[in-house]
């Protein structure tokens, strides 16, 4: 075949890919309104940034340490990557800001400071996991949206903290029926959902934005609406949120840099946990996913999704908080 | 059926060949493609590990594989054998590495006896793609990352848990 005709086809791909994404976006004017306002706070965050400064980032790692001069509340740590190599931005998930603080790859550097890229296989990858893990109950919302059908009419509630060692990733819904008992077939939709998500390689970009718009934009979402006043006032008045493709969710972060750092991955189960109101009832779905270039046998990735159906002990989401300070989502 | 068994008159590799061969552009034709590929299986049984081209690295492993596996099914008695290795081995030393180091090396594996990586090409420069063609056992460091040793990585951390949790209930079934 002809370099032409490849480049054609693919060329094809994305453009079918992109009419794909747009109906999507038609279909549904929630989904819409979100994402336009997403886009609008967006972009008068970054004219807001107005004359812009240079910051002096100094890089630590490989193949060199070097001192990178960088736009102020412009250049991401993704930005520094590129101006590495290639394999740079491929490969690093998450940056680490002066030795301690992990920092979204495509979020802006505030102030000068050194920069860390890591990735999942450092001899301390405590924070990309969890990271990981986080990202993991994100993608599960997304796949959720795109697999139901409205007449579910399936809310996304929450996803606690992530807990690698409790060995599932979780995202608590609310959906139109009782009981839901999802086959074997369903969840494995969910779980290639998942997947195609990761294979369409899309970016998690990050924005705080004030209580006000985040309410706006949450505005047809009722659960979400009652959280965002106790974040927001653990948080200074700010609220930060993620999006991936056209979803949207509250999260504190950080997470990992793309959608394509998802490798082998699993929904496994979903657990009524209690009725809401007449007709609905809040579901826990439950799934365990490896980054990609981990490979482990399938017996033993077979023992990890056994372990991944039993129901996760993370805080409930129609339990009252005795803490305020528990409520702060992940 | 007094016919022969075919699947068992040559060896069979444990590695995926094309069905249909690789030219190897070259001035000399068919006889210089594979001198060009004596040459490559010579060099990667002298140095056990090079890298070169990905088609030329792929086009010689068959031959190579397909030497090592005659050598161990036939032995250094064999006359079509030692023809072949005299063939394909430029340098004659190399005929006692083969019989005397590789055959032994290489006698109990199930697996196949070479290994290919792809390998990054340089930028700027030719459009090839690079490969890493070596042989099993050699006495290089690995050039993957050994992704067991590290119990903090996801999958460990996984698979600690989990057994932690099954020692867990072996015991609660202990104790009632």
């Amino acid at each position: 075949m002809s370099r032409a005709t490849k480049l054609h086809k693919t060329s094809w791909c994305a453009l079918r890919q992109f009419q794909q994404y747009r109906t999507k976006a038609n279909f549904s004017p929630s989904i819409a309104s979100r994402n336009e306002l997403f886009a609008q706070e967006q972009l008068r965050q970054r004219d807001a940034v107005g004359r812009i400064d240079k910051i002096e980032v100094r890089y630590l790692g490989l193949p060199e340490d070097v001192t990178l001069v960088m736009n102020n509340h412009i250049s991401t740590p993704f930005n520094c990557a590129q101006h590495l190599s290639e394999g740079h931005c491929r490969r690093s998930a998450l940056a680490l800001i002066d030795g301690s603080f992990p920092w979204d790859m495509h979020r802006p550097l505030q102030e000068s400071c050194t920069l860390q890229l890591l990735n999942f296989n450092v001899s301390e990858p405590h924070v990309v996991n969890k990271a990981f893990w986080r990202t993991c109950s994100f993608m599960l919302g997304a796949a959720l949206t795109r697999a139901f059908k409205t007449e579910a009419n399936l809310q996304l509630h929450s996803f606690p903290g992530p807990n690698i060692k409790s060995g599932s990733f979780i995202h608590d819904i609310v959906l139109e029926t009782q009981n839901w008992q999802p086959s074997k077939s369903e969840m494995r939709a969910i779980s290639a959902e998942m997947i195609r998500l990761a294979a369409q390689d899309l970016r998690i970009e990050r924005l705080d934005v004030q209580l006000e718009i985040a309410q706006e934009i949450f505005k047809d979402s009722k659960y979400k609406s009652e959280q965002l006043p106790s974040i927001a006032q653990q948080n200074n008045g700010r609220v930060s949120l993620y999006r991936l493709g056209d979803h949207i969710d509250i999260s504190r972060g950080p997470m990992v840099a793309s959608t394509h750092f998802l490798g082998k991955c699993t929904v496994s189960a979903a657990h009524k946990l209690a009725d809401e109101g007449s007709a609905g009832a809040f579901y826990r779905i439950q799934g365990v996913a490896l980054p990609c270039g981990f490979k482990l046998s399938h017996v033993a990735y077979g023992l990890l999704e056994e372990r991944s159906q039993k129901l996760n002990p993370a805080r409930l989401p129609h339990e009252p908080f005795e803490e305020q300070q528990q409520f702060q989502l992940s | 059926m007094n016919q022969a068994d075919v699947t068992k008159l040559i060896s069979q590799l444990r590695i995926a060949v094309r069905p249909n061969q690789r030219n190897l552009k070259n001035p000399d034709g068919p006889e210089g493609r594979l001198l060009k590929l004596r040459k490559t299986v010579t060099a990667l049984m002298k140095h056990e590990r090079i890298e070169l081209y990905y088609n030329r690295a792929d086009e010689a492993r068959g031959y190579a594989e397909l030497l090592i596996s005659n050598a161990i099914r036939h032995g250094d008695r064999h006359k079509a054998t030692m023809e072949l290795a005299d063939y394909w081995l430029l340098e004659k030393q190399l005929v006692h590495k083969l019989f005397k180091v590789l055959v032994p090396r290489y006698e109990n594996y199930n697996v196949s006896y070479t290994r290919m990586y792809k390998a990054p090409r340089d930028y700027p420069g030719m459009y090839y793609r690079q490969s890493v063609l070596e042989l099993r056992g050699n006495p290089y460091p690995s050039l993957l990352m050994d992704q067991s040793q590290n119990r903090n990585l996801l999958h460990n951390v996984l698979l600690d848990e989990a057994r932690k949790e099954f020692r867990r209930k072996k015991l609660a079934d202990l104790v009632n």
